[in-house]
């Protein structure tokens, strides 16, 4: 992979290693093309089980509670 | 025998196929009319929603990303060579519509939160003794709610306007009632990512009430799905 198309993650101080997993689970289990019925998925990992069906939702509570966490220290 | 299908690319030749798949799986390009369609092998029945899947489905569809835009499948597409060949043949049109439309493009994605403010929360349950103070307490929420729908509209439209010329497409989701007020995608020519990210950072600068997360260059998952156009052009619902 060539350094211009390396993932870019700016964040303001966040742990980005668990950001860059969310934005990845979030572009990979929402988004792209859908052939009609034809997503066959098992979930036997709990915390992917939260991550899969709210990752939206739960990379921003992520980030939202580093960010707390930073300001109260 | 099943395939497992990652992406669809309309030039790739010849395929690099050093990248492994789900599973470790070979990854191969399987060619239908004039385009391919990047493939493993695949015995099970389903696939398991765990975090090192996710990276490979997501490590094949960026190994072309330097050399072409594909059009990612979501996770978890398991088809028979069959089915895969009448899905592309039956909506080659749009399939091409859609490749035209982000050839030479990558995703960028942006999310806006805004700090949640304590001052005007609404009080507890067991702190509501009286109809009058219900009500008062729904009309509080219901003015809060049309409040944070504003403000993540007019957030909406801000946004927009910063890198608008800078972009080919986007789809946004505005989610008011939440931490996140929005997420943005935008389908970014590969030669203006530079002036993209230097106006996204000169905007953020100006708004130092909200939190962003930039991410990006991503293959076009946003932009990939032709369902709409496909039910709009044959009328079904």
């Amino acid at each position: 992979m060539s350094s211009s198309f390396d993932q870019m993650i700016v964040t303001e101080e966040w742990e980005s290693t668990d950001l860059s997993l969310l934005e990845t689970l979030d572009h990979v289990l929402n988004r792209g093309l859908v052939i009609a019925g034809e997503i066959t998925i098992s979930v036997a990992d709990i915390d992917l089980i939260f991550v899969g069906l709210n990752v939206l939702v739960s990379s921003v509570e992520t980030a939202h509670e580093v960010l707390r966490k930073r300001q109260t220290e | 025998m099943k395939l497992y299908a990652y992406c669809l690319v309309e030039d790739l030749d010849p395929f690099d196929a050093t990248t492994r798949g789900i599973s470790g799986a070979a990854v191969r390009a399987l060619q239908i009319d004039e385009l391919a369609v990047l493939v493993s092998d695949f015995n099970a029945d389903s696939v398991a929603v765990t975090r090192e899947n996710a990276l490979d489905h997501a490590a094949v569809v960026r190994s072309v990303l330097d050399r072409t835009t594909p059009l990612p499948f979501r996770f978890g597409t398991l088809v028979t060579e069959q089915q895969l060949r009448s899905y592309i043949t039956s909506r080659k049109p749009a399939l091409q519509t859609r490749f035209a439309h982000v050839r030479g493009c990558v995703e960028m994605s942006v999310k806006i939160i805004r700090e949640v403010s304590t001052d005007n929360e609404a009080p507890k349950h067991d702190e509501i003794t009286s109809g009058t103070s219900f009500l008062e307490e729904k009309r509080r929420a219901l003015l809060g709610s049309e409040q944070k729908a504003t403000e993540a509209t007019e957030l909406s439209t801000w946004l927009h306007e910063q890198v608008d010329s800078l972009t080919r497409d986007e789809r946004v989701v505005v989610r008011p009632s939440e931490k996140l007020v929005l997420a943005a995608a935008h389908l970014v020519e590969r030669d203006k990512i530079p002036q993209y990210k230097e106006k996204l950072a000169a905007a953020r600068k100006n708004r130092t009430e909200l939190h962003f997360l930039f991410s990006g260059p991503w293959p076009p998952y946003s932009f990939a799905n032709i369902e709409l156009e496909f039910k709009t052009q044959f009328g079904v619902s």
